[in-house]
């Protein structure tokens, strides 16, 4: 690591003191001082989501004061812990007498539910704080903005400022809620999905805009505690981009069978915070009859927005795309090739998973000049129950691409595992390509359907066929067998089915 | 019907190749091309005007090169970075008619070697501390 020293001169002083005596007289040439300013690094990032490793000199930025980014602090996971958490209050509530298991006097301490998230949160938070440390990277907390092309100016959470000068910067600021227009968001009535985490109390009422992966797994948590919740969808389909129709409409179906209500089709036109509660003007999408919703919170999930905020791009001329996204080459570089983007600040879809590879990836390339992310071979979950979870090509996305598919499913009620668990909603669904067999896409719904995933993205990865994975020993009696058994009616005939 | 199906498939069980091959250890290919290309996932599949062509003069590329940290044409004597102004503007290197330069202004291996106690003691005793 090369540092930079600055050599600092002072300005050239009078040459008379005030009593006109001659003087002693630093000229500038011998005044240099050698202050040494900021030292450069081989990497800075802004953004504490990620972070870097392979022997650089690695410097990261971050203003929320806890590491994790969105994904740990506000996002997947403090989610999982309340989903978790908020499933066994329900099953031992509803899912337990016909098991033989009868309990008593059930309640509910929102309190400690949230507490447990906290402290789920805390430990993981402090564990990359540790793991930073561990490998030398220096972590400050403050706001970094861009100064100069190599300088990022840092003003510190505890007051006072430094700039940090990076050979390699990497730009991983992440996004944040796309607001409503005209529906303002406080965290407390109107919410977002970092309101919807720590809820002080269960809403008797709780509408949810948007019916995507964040809008149902909010929906199911607060359903589940109790709430009466609706669900309001512009498409005709829940789920988001990406979910196979056919595994959506399954979804939706089971979703509504646990008591979450679904408008779909439907776009909310308006809404209004003033009263009691908060009201909100629906109009079906198709033409139909206006209506008005009123719920205790609303939660506001149409999406997220690249996050770029007070990072002074327009200080270094870098440019944005229609959607706010930074613009970046095949290898991560934007327009100044030293500083390069990864994650949901840019394009791709807003995953934490595909921004660690993205970073993986960066790092590579600043070192070994290789990098890879296969973009068609990223997992998506849905941690509802069921959980959905998919990789790879949608029915729907071949049809569009006209791409010939054979498809094999499975139902997890043939399966031996999901029958003794007493859980046996879903199925394994599976595209391959008629000729040659090719593994092309996996949509599974059902219990452990985020775990199952991994198999059929590894199988994608590695280019497999369906007979590949029929011909793989799966052991039994386990959920995964149901994977086997959709590849072998892909390629020829389930056995259990 | 069936099982002649099943008797069918051993058979080709037997010249079957699988798609999934051991490929060897990964290594880096031998020459990759780093100019820049559009995002996989970029949703337009292109790059804007200008992404390619920052490095079009010399001294385009001097703005963006690297020697022990980056080498910035924009240095001005206003910023007072290294290289900010000329040697001749720093005037002489001799001091003017009637002015000193202050020992201490000097760098440190200039400066006058610091007395120690016993050394002033032994000046102050005409040489007798020394052998006390």
């Amino acid at each position: 690591m090369l540092s930079q020293r600055v050599i600092g001169r002072a300005l050239a002083r009078p040459a008379f003191g005030p009593s006109g005596l001659p003087r002693v007289l630093p000229s500038a040439r011998w005044n240099r001082t050698f202050a040494s300013a900021a030292e450069e690094q081989d990497l800075v990032i802004i953004g504490g989501g990620v972070a870097g490793q392979e022997g650089m000199k690695v410097t990261c930025i971050e203003k929320r004061g806890t590491l994790g980014g969105t994904c740990l602090n506000v996002g997947c996971i403090p989610s999982k812990s309340l989903l978790n958490n908020s499933h066994l209050y329900h099953q031992i509530l509803h899912d337990s007498k016909h098991r033989g298991i009868e309990v008593g006097d059930v309640k509910l301490n929102l309190k400690q539910l949230m507490k447990a998230k906290d402290e789920s949160v805390n430990g993981l938070t402090k564990g990359v704080e540790f793991l930073l440390k561990k490998n030398g990277v220096e972590y400050i907390k403050g706001t970094g903005s861009f100064q100069d092309e190599h300088t990022i100016k840092v003003e510190l959470n505890d007051g006072g400022e430094t700039s940090v000068v990076g050979k390699h910067i990497l730009i991983a600021t992440g996004s944040e809620a796309t607001p409503f227009p005209g529906l303002e968001i406080d965290e407390k009535r109107v919410i977002t999905s970092t309101g919807a985490i720590a809820l002080e109390e269960v809403p008797k009422k709780l509408t949810v805009i948007g019916g995507g992966i964040i809008g149902l797994e909010m929906a199911s948590v607060w359903s589940r505690l109790g709430s009466d919740v609706t669900v309001v969808e512009f498409l005709d389909q829940i789920g988001g981009p990406g979910m196979d129709l056919e595994i959506a409409k399954q979804a939706q179906k089971i979703l509504k069978k646990q008591g979450i209500k679904f408008k779909t089709s439907t776009k909310v036109v308006s809404g209004d915070k003033s009263g009691e509660q908060v009201k909100l003007e629906v109009d079906s999408a198709k033409g139909g009859k206006p209506e008005t919703l009123e719920a205790d919170v609303v939660l506001v999930a149409i999406g997220r927005r690249p996050y770029t905020g007070g990072l002074g791009l327009e200080n270094i001329g870098l440019e944005l795309d229609e959607r706010g996204r930074v613009i970046i080459d095949s290898e991560y570089r934007t327009k100044l090739p030293h500083i390069r983007c990864v994650g949901d600040v840019t394009f791709g879809p807003m995953l934490a998973h595909k921004a660690e590879e993205e970073a993986v990836a960066v790092v590579e390339y600043i070192k070994k000049g290789y990098g890879h992310v296969n973009y068609g071979c990223i997992p998506s979950v849905m941690y509802t129950s069921p959980e959905v979870a998919w990789v790879g090509q949608s029915e729907q996305d071949l049809q569009k691409a006209g791409i010939k598919y054979r498809v094999g499913t499975f139902p997890f009620s043939a399966n031996s595992r999901a029958k003794t668990n007493l859980d046996t909603e879903g199925m394994v669904k599976m595209l391959a390509d008629p000729e040659t067999d090719r593994l092309l896409g996996v949509h599974i719904i059902g219990a452990n359907a985020g775990e199952m995933i991994a198999e059929g993205t590894l199988a994608l990865e590695y280019g497999a066929s369906s007979e590949d994975i029929a011909r793989t020993c799966h052991a039994h009696p386990t959920l995964a067998e149901a994977f086997k058994e959709a590849a072998m009616a892909t390629h020829g005939k389930a056995i259990h089915f | 019907m069936f099982a002649s199906k099943v008797l069918r498939q051993a058979a080709q069980l037997a010249e079957r190749t699988p798609s999934i091959r051991f490929i060897g250890k990964r290594s880096v290919p031998s020459s990759v091309d780093h100019t820049p290309h559009p995002h996989p996932a970029s949703p337009t599949g292109s790059l804007p005007q200008g992404f390619t062509s920052s490095h079009a003069s010399f001294s385009s590329y001097r703005d963006h090169a690297q020697q022990f940290g980056p080498l910035r044409k924009t240095i001005t004597s206003s910023s007072g970075g290294v290289g900010g102004l000329a040697g001749s503007d720093l005037g002489p290197v001799a001091p003017p008619k009637g002015y000193y330069f202050d020992r201490n202004d000097l760098p440190a291996r200039f400066h006058r070697a610091p007395l120690t106690a016993a050394e002033i003691e032994a000046i102050e005793t005409g040489g007798a501390a020394a052998f006390a």
